[in-house]
């Protein structure tokens, strides 16, 4: 499902956002504040059976259940076990078009910084090992690149995809 | 802020017909119950009332003709006959139709057939009494001459004679003296009595009805001389009203009222999202508290302990009172079924029965509403494919009328509603056939009886040649299904040709707060709802050791099927010594569940599972336990139809 | 503080009389029918009360009765509702002690004409 390709606007046209860069697999992710409700240190993170990697755990969040999502899996980043510096960040997003709240997985939270629309660039064709339809764009903020994730394609391709349906088979 | 009113007119007006409607239907089985009696009529003269204080004046109109019949009925001058009903029964649609801004003119029809039923007619149009005369305007402009005199009784109830003569005197009074003659002696002085009485004079321009207009309320037992003075036409005297009647009040009803039927209680109005918000606040209460008496365990303070014991005596109550809004009985929607019955009995030329069993079951009600269309759509389907002709039930010796049943109750966690009827069940052979020309089986494919009839559920399928007027509104079986399905339940057709056939609905209970068993396998936590819980074994050594290939065990003589549930949640780690199995049932079905350890039973609240992981089905739900971890709650009837399966696999 | 009591079955008419007291200034309690307002009496006795006839458990003379059987009660006009010109009726609430009555269907101006006769403000 390529939703992302379609609904991608223009570099130009997209205007300045305020973002929270982070770690994630010896990266840098950029993502939007204006979906940001929280960060929180992991507490108990209550493992889901026969879930999918992605989405492996459920954590409490002043008394809502929150799935904990890994985006290193669709993004196809290194995983690497969690340390003192791992955080939840807990985003506000649309899931079957439904509101919902997520939670994903951070190695390591960075700063808040401007992201001009003008100074993002395209995914490369080549030499991206990232799967393409799910990164929204790469920004740039001096020397160093972070990626933007396309959360929705990211979301919409678990939902509907057959990795996510689990029979009931030992 | 009228518009808040008028809205709230629609609401209680529909609700008062649906009440009408209902009362109507149960005097046809009760006709000499004075109590329905009277419970038609004050309808009807609220609705009258009320239609007419929001401008809804054809209702009021139409509504008052039917009140008088009906008021005629209570004072035992007409009897309760099936044409008077069925009269009621299209009144109340037309009046529904009127508040929804429809045509009036079929009323008129409507009443005309009243009038024919009720020939010799006994609707007493009340004439209006005058209170005297008629008032008239003086042709001259002499000054009018007054004297009153109040009703003795009139400051007992309320009246202020001081306001009176301030708008007298408003008005134009002059030479306002009071008049002693009527005082008694001091010891005869009552004083809550109204003994004095006043002469005034008026100018010639007030008009009688202004004089008039003052004493408005005052009017019972007044002494009104009015006289006007010589420079227009001859006086005009004012003979005294007329006085109370003497003797002692007769009163239509009895001073105690009569009892009230059942159905009334004081009933409130709100959002449902109030409701919403509430619940989330006693479920949030309900896992602050758990968490507090987990950390007050710890302390060991006998003084917090006995706090926190209270508290969550107090917590439990809450929630089981918030629990209990949101369910409504079932009996809510089966009124309309029973009006649907009604009208097919005239319909179709059967003759049908309908029956229900358990309509004080209570379920969400939201789950009500959604299944009410499901429900009816079952029902015509019964009374018209269903059910044989009264020829051809006698020729088969069964009785003339058949039967329609509904019943509703509960089963562990969940709710059961059953649509049965004694008609021509099932034909499997048809349904096959059909099945196979609409493509949705294959020929070849084998399939028992159960998978048979499961496909009349199948979107595309439909035994009926002609889609009747009656069923065919577009409300498929498939819809039925897929209803029940989205709230979470199960479906099931049973049949037995020449017999009847049976409709089972199975849904869980939506309740936001359960009671919770919470387990421990391999050191992770899970929630087994308790309703569904029937008891706990321990595993029998000869199926402790890993590997063991058994799906059953032994229980009081029963073969139940188990899980082990450490293989079903891909646990890792060695089993537990002394294993147990946590019996759980659904509907009639049970399973074994493995666990290491049972830690104890609480109150938990149902948080739903984000659609990340709704297609998991093990899973109902989660929870937030005490420490503040999240543990899954284990979805029963899932696992239920599971170890089925498993059975069924092993025996082939 | 005084307040005026408004008794009918029927929320929206009930509704619609308080909305235009409060409007023009008075304060209200509402009953649904005849038991509800005299528990309301008892807790606070009103300046007026104003009563329909036709209510569930204890109806409109029904309630004046007792109403007026109250001490206390001394003094409160009552204000009977009625839905038609029944003399019957109507004398019957005089005598079980209300003031006067209004016809339905009334309109604000003449509610509000009544209840300044009755309280005189």
């Amino acid at each position: 499902m390529m939703a992302g390709q379609d609904t991608r606007r223009p570099r130009s046209a997209r205007g300045d956002t305020t973002m929270v860069t982070l770690s994630l697999g010896g990266e840098l992710v950029g993502i939007p504040t204006g979906i940001l409700r929280e960060v929180i240190e992991p507490g108990t993170i209550t493992r889901v059976p026969n879930a999918s990697a992605f989405c492996g755990g459920l954590f409490n969040v002043r008394g809502a259940v929150v799935p904990l999502t890994d985006l290193r899996i669709p993004l196809r980043m290194r995983i690497s076990p969690p340390t003192e510096e791992t955080r939840i960040l807990v985003l506000d997003v649309v899931l079957d078009g439904t509101p919902a709240v997520v939670g994903i997985l951070a190695e390591e939270v960075h700063e808040v910084t401007e992201v001009s629309g003008a100074s993002l660039e395209e995914v490369p064709t080549v030499g991206a090992r990232w799967p393409r339809h799910f990164v929204e764009a790469i920004g740039r903020k001096g020397d160093r690149f972070f990626l933007i994730p396309d959360l929705d394609a990211i979301f919409s391709e678990h939902l509907s995809s057959s990795e996510a349906v689990v029979a009931l088979h030992a | 802020m009228s518009n808040d009113a008028d809205d709230l007119f629609l609401i209680e007006a529909r609700q008062l017909a649906e009440s009408l409607e209902a009362g109507l239907l149960d005097m046809k089985s009760r006709p000499e119950d004075r109590t329905l009696v009277d419970s038609v009529f004050r309808d009807l003269h609220t609705l009258k009332g009320s239609g007419a204080m929001f401008g809804h004046t054809a209702l009021a109109t139409f509504l008052h003709d039917f009140e008088t019949a009906f008021d005629a009925v209570r004072e035992g001058r007409f009897a309760v006959t099936a044409a008077l009903i069925d009269l009621g029964l299209r009144a109340c649609d037309h009046a529904v139709t009127l508040l929804e801004g429809g045509e009036a003119a079929p009323g008129q029809a409507l009443l005309a057939e009243l009038t024919a039923l009720i020939s010799g007619g006994d609707a007493p149009a009340a004439a209006p009494a005058e209170e005297g005369a008629a008032p008239e305007e003086g042709a001259g402009s002499g000054d009018w001459q007054m004297a009153f005199r109040l009703a003795a009784d009139c400051l007992v109830l309320g009246a202020r004679p001081q306001v009176l003569l301030d708008e007298l005197r408003a008005l134009g009074a002059t030479d306002l003296n009071p008049d002693f003659d009527a005082l008694p002696t001091l010891i005869d002085l009552e004083p809550d009595r109204l003994y004095i009485g006043w002469r005034l004079r008026l100018p010639g321009h007030v008009t009688e009805a202004e004089i008039r207009e003052v004493f408005l309320f005052n009017e019972e037992d007044l002494r009104l001389e009015l006289t006007r003075e010589p420079a227009g036409p001859p006086p005009e005297v004012e003979a005294a009203t007329a006085p109370p009647a003497a003797g002692p009040v007769a009163m239509a009803a009895a001073p105690t009222p009569p009892a009230a039927p059942p159905r009334e209680r004081t009933m409130m109005r709100v959002p449902a999202e109030r409701l919403d918000e509430m619940m989330n606040r006693v479920g949030e209460l309900v896992i602050a508290e758990a968490r507090l008496a987990e950390l007050v365990a710890r302390t060991g303070d006998a003084q917090l302990v006995a706090v926190a014991e209270e508290i969550q005596r107090l917590a439990t109550g809450m929630r089981e009172t918030t629990m209990s809004i949101r369910m409504t009985p079932i009996d809510s929607i089966t009124s309309r079924f029973r009006r649907l019955i009604h009208d097919l009995n005239g319909a179709l030329g059967k003759s049908i029965l309908f029956e229900v069993e358990g309509e004080e079951t209570e379920l969400d009600k939201t789950v009500i509403e959604l299944l009410a269309d499901p429900l009816m759509h079952l029902i015509r389907n019964s009374a018209d494919h269903g059910l044989e002709l009264p020829e051809v039930r006698r020729a088969a010796g069964k009785p003339e009328a058949g039967t329609i049943r509904l019943s509703a109750r509960y089963s562990g966690a969940e709710v059961v509603i059953t649509l049965a009827d004694d008609g021509r069940g099932l034909d499997v052979g048809r349904i096959r056939a059909r099945a196979e020309e609409r493509g949705l089986v294959a020929p070849e494919a084998e399939l028992d009886e159960q998978a048979t009839l499961a496909l009349i559920l199948q979107p595309g399928f439909s035994t009926a040649e002609t889609v009747t007027e009656l069923s065919g509104r577009g409300v498929g079986m498939d819809v039925v299904k897929r209803t029940v399905e989205q709230l979470r339940g199960t479906i099931e057709v049973e049949s037995v040709p020449g017999q009847g056939t049976r409709i089972h609905m199975r849904l869980p209970l939506t309740l936001a707060i359960i009671d919770g068993l919470l387990v421990e396998i391999a050191g992770e936590r899970y929630t087994i709802p308790l309703a569904a819980v029937e008891h706990i074994i321990e595993l029998p050594e000869e199926h402790a050791k890993r590997g063991d290939g058994s799906r059953f065990l032994n229980i009081r003589d029963q073969l139940v099927p188990f899980l082990r549930m450490r293989e079903l949640l891909g646990s890792e780690g060695p089993p537990a010594p002394f294993q147990k199995v946590v019996v759980a049932t659904a509907g009639e079905l049970r399973v074994g569940l493995t666990v290491d350890r049972i830690i104890g039973s609480s109150q938990t609240v149902i948080k739903q599972l984000s659609p990340l992981h709704s297609t998991l089905k093990t899973f109902s739900g989660a929870t937030v336990l005490g420490d503040g971890s999240v543990a899954l709650i284990l979805d029963v009837p899932q696992l239920v139809a599971f170890g089925q399966i498993r059975d069924s696999m092993e025996a082939a | 503080m005084s307040h005026v009591l408004v008794v009918d079955d029927s929320v929206s008419v009930r509704r619609l009389i308080t909305s235009t007291l409060r409007m023009a200034g008075y304060q209200t309690i509402e009953a649904g029918d005849g038991q509800a307002a005299l528990t309301a009496v008892r807790s606070a006795m009103p300046a007026a009360v104003i009563t329909d006839q036709n209510m569930p458990n204890l109806d409109g003379i029904g309630f004046i009765r007792a109403f007026r059987q109250m001490p206390g009660s001394a003094g409160v006009p009552v204000i009977f509702l009625s839905t038609e010109n029944a003399d019957t009726l109507k004398q019957k609430a005089r005598e079980a002690g209300a003031i006067g009555w209004m016809t339905k269907p009334f309109d604000d101006q003449k509610l509000l004409g009544v209840i300044r006769k009755v309280l005189g403000r």
